[in-house]
């Protein structure tokens, strides 16, 4: 039943590339634009830092959990970025400057996810209200510490520079979704930390009388979603040669919307990593293939209001049949 | 099991709309930061309404809703269908400079609206000066003055953008280019109101409350202006000082009916940019080997009440 319903998602996908292939416009020479190599990796690159979210939000939904506050904490880390990027740090080498930057980011990212698992687990509060308790302040955090004002990357030699023009390459990007995604995948199937996410979610209260230390478990998957965001923040620092305390506004919807495409239950328990790069990829796909076509960007968004109801309805349906 | 084709059906019929078929026409794409700021959706309409007249353009407008990344994701889709023109308005400076230079060195033509990039990753930038803006509005101020109590003194407000933009720094900085010649004449109150209306107006009214004597208001865009103007007629004291401001948008919310109301003595038309990126761009279109210049200039217009019906004539 489990892999009848993982093929179905993964048929919604080829559906949606099918389509995408169907209604591609024609370059001059006759190729179909949006099999091009360079498109194909266009879609892959924008979707990475919302992908990696994703994947966290994987473990944090998958507790019956959520966690709103990762658009946040993605300025947070980006403003980190950007002010350890650019600190004028004589005799540290450009290596060393932008490993300390990127210590920091995802390192402070993992520090707030904590705190939000911690005040979670120990007050026994509903996540949506410390998620977004920590929605709203950490977006303060991120604009006090950068003053409201974007801390630019520039374009010359110095360590930011090379850092972003490192960071701000396909296949850093995609590979960095590539590897998260394939390490985070092994640790929910492989593990036992993987099997424990699994059964907080589909029934906490057994799981309490089992002895499994829920406790730790919550704190380390809010953990987790505050790292890998840390993550994406550099990455989307890099991208746009700048940390912005405004970036990532509903980013965290998105990051749902791609979880729950991919099938994965808001009670818990049911849920895969595999299902989550897919609901991404059809979110990706939709998006570019709209934007070849040149459709207005307000009714992309109704459009893609219609396919997170409708891939959720399906998979409803497909589980009564 | 069905509704999986209703979405294959309704995936179609949503893709199948946007685009037009028939014989290839000229693309011209058009980025644009913002549509939803009233500056942008004028620049949209004007630009809609100037390629119009021709008929073998098509014209695709993306509003990238004041989000980088999305303008970025945007700006990749419009290369990989090798438009003829590209015109970037860009959100902000430093996160559209990389793409806008693979648009460039992909050999698509590109026009750069009125925002500048780190780099010159354009064929054209057409840009206004605001700093010009700022030294007009100055000399305007001085001239007020003079004329109304004899010799260029009196006591200005000034209500400012967003701290730290461009366009508030060197609208800011022109006019006192200007004022700081005439000790006279007295900055007695600066308020930021970060363009918005009803904040220029609450900071305004604190101001009266501060100010028992003001005779000009300088406020670095039209609503703000208004703002400061309806906090003035609140407590009745909108006779007794001019509402100057910036940006002189046409409509009948803009800043040239504003003027023609009465209620701003005057305004200072912040370029739409729109009509010379139509002039270049069709000459890059037809014309080959035409060689547009690096950098274009528009210069503002001072809107006076003399002159407001003409201009908004002009402008539609």
């Amino acid at each position: 039943m489990k892999r009848l319903r993982k093929l179905k998602s993964v048929l919604g996908l080829a559906g949606i590339i099918l389509i995408a292939i169907l209604v591609s416009p024609v370059a001059a020479d006759g190729s179909n634009i949006f099999l091009q190599a360079g498109n194909l990796t266009d879609v892959l690159r924008q979707m990475s830092v919302i992908g990696i979210i994703a994947v966290a939000m994987t473990f944090v939904i998958l507790t019956a959990g959520i966690d709103l506050s990762v658009g946040s904490i993605l300025a947070f880390a980006t403003c980190l970025t950007g002010m350890f990027i650019t600190r004028s740090s004589p005799g540290s080498s450009h290596f060393a400057q932008a490993a300390l930057a990127v210590t920091v980011a995802v390192g402070a990212s993992a520090l707030v996810g904590a705190a939000n698992g911690v005040v979670i687990s120990a007050f026994r509060i509903q996540p949506f209200i410390v998620s977004l308790a920590s929605m709203i302040g950490v977006r303060g955090l991120a604009k006090w510490l950068s003053k409201n004002e974007n801390i630019d990357i520039g374009f010359g030699s110095d360590a930011a520079a090379s850092f972003a023009g490192f960071v701000n390459q396909k296949v850093v990007i995609v590979g960095a979704f590539a590897v998260l995604a394939a390490i985070f995948w092994i640790v929910l199937d492989r593990t036992v930390f993987g099997r424990y996410v699994r059964a907080i979610g589909d029934n906490e209260k057994a799981g309490r009388y089992s002895g499994l230390p829920i406790r730790s478990v919550k704190i380390a998957v809010y953990t987790l979603s505050g790292l890998l965001t840390g993550i994406a923040g550099v990455l989307y620092a890099a991208e746009n040669h700048q940390g912005n305390p405004n970036a990532g506004v509903a980013y965290e919807l998105d990051a749902i919307a791609a979880v729950v495409i991919g099938g994965t239950s808001l009670m818990g328990g049911s849920g895969s990593i595999a299902g989550t790069i897919v609901g991404t990829l059809i979110m990706g796909v939709l998006t570019n293939i709209l934007r070849l076509r040149n459709v207005d960007s307000n009714v992309e968004m109704m459009v893609k209001a219609v396919i997170i109801v409708l891939a959720v309805a399906i998979q409803k349906s497909e589980k009564a049949e | 099991m069905r509704l999986t084709w209703v979405v294959v059906g309704i995936g179609l019929a949503l893709a199948g709309c946007g685009g037009s078929s028939g014989p290839r026409k000229k693309l011209v794409a058009f980025s644009q930061c913002n549509n939803s700021e009233p500056y942008r959706a004028a620049q949209n309409a004007r630009l809609t309404k100037l390629l119009a007249a021709q008929p073998d353009v098509q014209l695709v407008i993306a509003d990238a809703q004041q989000d980088n990344s999305k303008q970025i994701g945007q700006i990749e889709a419009f290369i990989r269908q090798k438009p003829d023109l590209l015109i970037v308005a860009p959100n902000e400076r430093a996160p559209l400079t990389e793409v806008m230079g693979r648009a460039f060195h992909a050999g698509i033509p590109v026009i750069c609206l009125e925002r500048d990039i780190v780099q010159p990753n354009y064929t054209s930038y057409i840009r206004s000066d605001n700093r010009e803006i700022g030294r007009m509005a100055g000399q305007y101020i001085v001239d007020y003055l003079t004329k109304k109590n004899g010799a260029p003194r009196g006591n200005i407000v000034q209500i400012r953008g967003l701290l730290g933009v461009e366009g508030e720094i060197n609208r800011y900085e022109g006019a006192q280019e200007v004022l700081a010649k005439y000790p006279g004449i007295r900055t007695v109150h600066e308020a930021v109101a970060d363009w918005i209306q009803a904040k220029a107006k609450d900071r305004m009214t604190e101001a009266l409350r501060a100010e028992p004597k003001i005779d000009v208001v300088y406020a670095h865009n039209d609503p703000m202006a208004v703002g400061a103007y309806l906090a003035a007629k609140d407590l009745g004291r909108e006779k007794e000082m001019i509402f100057i401001g910036v940006d002189g948008l046409s409509g009948p919310g803009g800043g040239i009916q504003k003027v023609a109301d009465g209620i701003l003595a005057a305004t200072f038309v912040y370029p739409l940019c729109v009509d010379k990126a139509v002039e270049i761009g069709t000459r890059i279109l037809r014309e080959p080997g035409f060689q547009p210049e690096k950098v274009y200039t528009i210069n503002s217009v001072m809107v006076t009440p003399e002159n407001a019906a003409r201009l908004e004539k002009a402008a539609e």
